[in-house]
């Protein structure tokens, strides 16, 4: 029992670390909308961890910023924009539907498909076999064997 | 016909991963498309270094083809890379402007003083060599940020009309200067005579 509580304790530690920033809010929405920014944020830097996790320079700067413009009330949708004007589309997790991008959504799709249509194509049943004829052939051939 | 696209089919798909991999040896994923690029130097008015009477603003970098230098004496690869920029500065008369900038310093980060981190870049600059015209003291890291700085060293070619027109993340060393950065120099001192 013990251990169960360990290992449901564990998997609450992915969030331990959005607390390390001493950062304080007026509400709950303001903190509620910096976790969610610094967490879909992508540090420049160290290039496969969030601005949350990361400890480099610039995403210490990049939290800093967060929050300056959380406290002037700025939205969600503002500061992402005001962030991908500075580093690109790169530092927000999730990309842009561009025509270079569209393959991200589209092939998965197009495989899905074109594979259902290829079993379904292929999976017909071969025609059942006169089974009467074949125990007659082999019953002659074993008649056959014996003479 | 069937028969051949069942072999013709699966190798144009391999061939086409292999292409697309093949290209992912040499990109790098640090290259990113800088946003900075093709527009005015953003607006700022930071104090020297040195001297915090002073103050300069993206006027103070116009009038001539300006490399802003993104650099702190924390920074191993800076120090690598000052004796090929005052090298530069000697030899072929390029603008160098510093943008430093200093974690310690910050209350929120550390406890060094302004006294401090003068004293050092000072050591530093006389030890490796100084090619800056001025250092720009980027107090709370702001300009960097709006120039999309993510670290450094890093270098920002600007026009005689103060617009970014080449931004380079790392150090500039021989290899970098012939490649990338002397060709969009020298063509920047040709805009620039009439």
């Amino acid at each position: 029992m013990r251990l169960l509580w360990v290992l449901v304790l564990m998997g609450f530690s992915a969030w331990g670390y959005a607390a390390q920033n001493n950062y304080e809010f007026d509400d709950a929405t303001q903190r509620q909308q910096f976790n969610q920014l610094t967490t879909t944020l992508r540090c420049p830097m160290c290039q496969n961890q969030n601005i949350a996790d990361s400890d480099a320079m610039i995403a210490k700067d990049m939290r800093r910023k967060v929050y300056q413009l959380t406290r002037e009330g700025q939205s969600q949708a503002q500061i992402i924009d005001y962030m991908k004007a500075r580093y690109g589309d790169f530092v927000y997790y999730e990309p842009p539907i561009t025509v270079a991008t569209i393959w991200l959504w589209v092939l998965p799709v197009v495989f899905a498909i074109g594979g259902l249509l290829m079993v379904l194509k292929r999976g017909k049943p071969a025609p059942p076999e006169d089974m009467a004829e074949q125990l007659k052939e082999a019953e002659r051939l074993l008649k056959q064997d014996k003479e | 016909m069937k028969k051949v696209w069942l072999v013709v089919l699966p190798l144009l798909v391999f061939i086409g991963g292999v292409g697309f991999l093949y290209q992912g040896l040499f990109s790098d994923p640090r290259e990113l498309d800088s946003q900075a690029t093709g527009k005015t130097v953003p607006a700022f008015s930071l104090p020297d270094l040195m001297n915090p009477e002073t103050i300069y603003t993206p006027g103070s970098l116009k009038g001539e083809v300006t490399i802003l230098n993104v650099w702190g004496v924390w920074c191993i690869t800076c120090a690598v890379e000052l004796p090929y920029l005052t090298q530069l500065r000697e030899s072929e008369g390029i603008r160098f402007v510093g943008l430093y900038f200093d974690q310690d310093i910050d209350p929120d980060f550390g406890g060094k003083v302004l006294a401090q981190v003068r004293q050092e870049a000072k050591d530093m600059l006389q030890q490796f060599g100084n090619p800056y015209q001025f250092n720009i003291y980027d107090t709370y890291r702001d300009l960097s940020l709006d120039l999309g700085v993510t670290g450094a060293p890093e270098h920002f070619l600007i026009d005689a009309q103060g617009v970014v027109r080449l931004h380079h993340i790392g150090d500039i060393n021989e290899r970098v200067w012939r490649n990338k950065i002397e060709p969009v120099y020298s063509r920047l001192q040709q805009e620039q005579k009439p």
